[in-house]
């Protein structure tokens, strides 16, 4: 796959540390939840994978813009690496949820809208995938996916806000404030871990990226 | 008009590569090649429907990166099938084609070409009832409706009578009176392509400017509008 | 303008067209009848129920006849040499954007006009007295529905699933226009007596107002070949 840099190796090194490290506080050291009991410990996985799985699109948007104002497809490797990502965090970010669901609503699913919102987001993802498979040249897929996540990144508050104003079942957003103060730390602590761990993944698979299109040239011009 | 280094590649395969020729103005380049070589992918270019995967062109000095749509403004392009619509009339196809070329539709204009191009008395037919050669025909009079200083004939011959094949060499001939270039691919013998003053041969997506001395019937196949046989 | 000049050459072509060969009308007006018939069997005579679902049942009608009639509004093109020819003629590109989703909206609109007040037939709601409200509703989910919709038909007409793409990628771009005409269609049946369908309205008026903008700028990269 071609050498390693030392910033992937140290990133690695340190997204590892950090998962283990959060991951142990918050199974074992932190205290469960007064009401929730120990389902609740599943939040410290959740909330990080739900933050990442719309930062993820987040910087799709972002690299998207800039494809299609400068056309350098640099850009739209990052973005389709963090695509990538992103959707393996929408996913798990589901799952947890209806885990979380089960034992404490009863159900697997509710249409509340921050659930509601992952899951279109999901399906926006998923759109994208579909669309870079089915285009045969490289330029093709770059500008197609750059529009599509521009269009797709502007659905995405719109749609929250059209489901809040619908339904509203999910746990308030929890402010600091009205949280324990060794459960926000580990939150935080798990956010920066995953955080890590995605800037991992994507030097990665950026890398991977530039090397297929390296690839991909070589092959054209030998045509 | 000029070609430097045109190229166009779809995916891994090259359809044009470094094609670079210039046509004087009201001159006629004919290209001949077969199938697949890169003709109408040369026509599409010039016609700005194709973004150039490398090197440029230049068309009444406007570059086809740059500026593709003054090169619209001035260019008509004949597709092999015709752009055209079957269940509209003649006159409306040409009517819509005005339109589109931000002119105002004027039923003269539209009622002369339709005279030129021998379909006047079937005018407010829907094109759904129309023979190959007489759509054919409707494809060549839509460059007639707008004022145009290229032309692209893609196979201009295919599908036409000997009647048809004369109609599309008189309007060469008369596209080179008014001054217009004419790039004309073609498979068929023909008048008009026997008196380009250019001709280049496609081979696999190549450009070659042929010498006034190389006798032309080596690349083309002699012979009718029907079935005619492949270019060598 | 000349932008609006083509436009409205497009416009009347394809209206044209449609008028002759009433091809899409029909088939969109018979397939949206199938739909809600099918929901009425589904539901059974329970009357009240019927009432409570009308507004959604309309609309899923209404989704899937608007998917429909999307998927022919390049396939016309297809026969005439594809969306190329268009292509060809100079001119700002977004003149086909407009001239498409003018055309869209206004057969869907008219598709509306018969099937609405089928619905009310078959769900036995009584429609008159909310008849502005849920025109209203009407026209801004159309046009939500056909901005989004025309956009991403011009993207997906070459590609070689095509069928499965556009759904694929309408479905979340479309979710808060359905819920929006949905929620309004409902609560303007029920009488809405807080006045929260105006919330609703708002929703649908910003989506369409922000995706107008969006959709226009963008559509001459999606035309790029």
């Amino acid at each position: 796959m071609g050498p390693k840099s030392v910033t992937e190796k140290l990133l690695g090194i340190l997204a590892l540390g950090a998962m283990l490290v959060g991951s142990y506080i918050g199974l074992a050291v932190v205290p469960a939840d007064a009401a929730q009991g120990n389902v609740q410990r599943l939040m410290y996985v959740h909330v990080p994978a739900a933050w990442l799985a719309f930062l993820a699109f987040f910087v799709v948007f972002v690299m998207s813009v800039l494809y299609l104002i400068q056309r350098d497809e640099r850009w739209d490797n990052v973005a389709a690496a963090s695509a990538e990502i992103g959707v393996v965090f929408t996913v798990v970010t589901l799952l947890l949820g209806m885990m979380w669901g089960k034992p404490t609503w009863g159900v697997f699913w509710t249409w509340d809208p921050r659930l509601t919102t992952t899951a279109i987001l999901l399906a926006i993802y998923v759109g994208y995938g579909a669309l870079r498979s089915f285009a045969d040249d490289a330029e093709k897929r770059a500008r197609w996916s750059a529009i599509v996540g521009v269009i797709g990144f502007a659905n995405v508050p719109i749609v929250y806000m059209s489901v809040t104003w619908w339904r509203t079942l999910h746990q308030p957003p929890s402010s600091p404030r009205s949280v324990a103060p060794d459960i926000l730390w580990t939150l935080m602590l798990n956010l920066a871990a995953f955080t890590l761990v995605y800037a991992y993944l994507m030097v990665r698979r950026i890398r991977l990226a530039k090397l297929e299109g390296e690839l991909e040239k070589r092959m054209a011009y030998n045509a | 008009m000029e070609l430097e280094g045109l190229s166009k590649r779809f995916g891994w395969n090259w359809a044009l590569r470094d094609a670079s020729v210039r046509v004087e103005a009201g001159t006629t380049l004919c290209l001949v090649g077969p199938n697949g070589a890169g003709k109408t992918t040369l026509l599409k270019l010039v016609a700005t429907l194709l973004r150039p995967s490398g090197g440029d062109a230049f068309v009444m000095g406007h570059s086809l990166s740059k500026d593709p749509d003054e090169i619209r403004q001035r260019t008509g392009f004949m597709t092999v099938r015709g752009f055209l619509y079957d269940d509209l009339s003649a006159a409306e196809n040409l009517h819509f084609t005005m339109r589109m070329g931000g002119l105002k539709p004027r039923r003269e204009v539209v009622g002369r070409v339709l005279e030129r191009i021998g379909l006047d008395d079937v005018a407010d037919n829907r094109m759904r009832t129309f023979s190959t050669g007489m759509r054919k025909r409707l494809a060549l009079g839509q460059l007639l409706v707008r004022p145009i200083e290229v032309a692209l004939l893609d196979e201009p011959y295919s599908g036409l009578d000997s009647q048809g094949m004369q109609l599309v060499d008189e309007v060469v001939s008369e596209f080179k009176a008014a001054g217009t270039t004419v790039l004309l691919a073609s498979h068929q013998d023909g008048e008009a392509v026997r008196e380009a003053e250019q001709t280049g041969i496609l081979r696999k997506g190549r450009l070659e400017i042929l010498p006034d001395s190389e006798p032309l019937s080596r690349h083309l196949s002699v012979g009718g509008p029907a079935g005619a046989p492949e270019v060598v | 303008m000349s932008v609006l000049h083509r436009a409205w050459a497009i416009v009347w072509k394809d209206l044209l067209i449609e008028a002759r060969t009433k091809q899409s009308f029909n088939a969109m007006v018979f397939f949206a009848a199938l739909v809600l018939f099918i929901f009425s069997f589904a539901l059974g005579p329970d009357t009240e129920l019927l009432q409570r679902v009308a507004g959604g049942l309309l609309w899923v009608g209404i989704a899937f006849t608007g998917l429909l009639s999307l998927s022919r509004t390049y396939q016309n093109e297809e026969t005439s040499g594809g969306l190329e020819g268009l292509r060809a003629y100079p001119g700002d590109p977004r003149a086909i954007y407009l001239g498409k989703l003018l055309g869209n909206i206004v057969l869907l609109l008219l598709v509306e006009a018969v099937l609405i007040p089928a619905a009310g037939i078959l769900f036995q709601a009584n429609l008159w007295p909310h008849a502005w409200g849920l025109a209203l509703v009407s026209v801004l989910g159309t046009i939500g529905f056909s901005l989004v919709g025309t956009f991403y038909s011009a993207l997906t007409v070459n590609l070689r699933a095509r069928e499965v793409m556009l759904p694929l990628l309408l479905f979340p771009a479309l979710v808060p226009v359905l819920l929006g005409a949905v929620n309004a269609t409902t609560l303007i049946l029920e009488g809405d007596l807080m006045g929260e369908a105006i919330v609703w309205l708002r929703v649908l008026g910003a989506f369409d107002i922000i995706f107008f903008v969006i959709c226009i700028w963008i559509f001459p990269i999606a035309l790029e070949e």
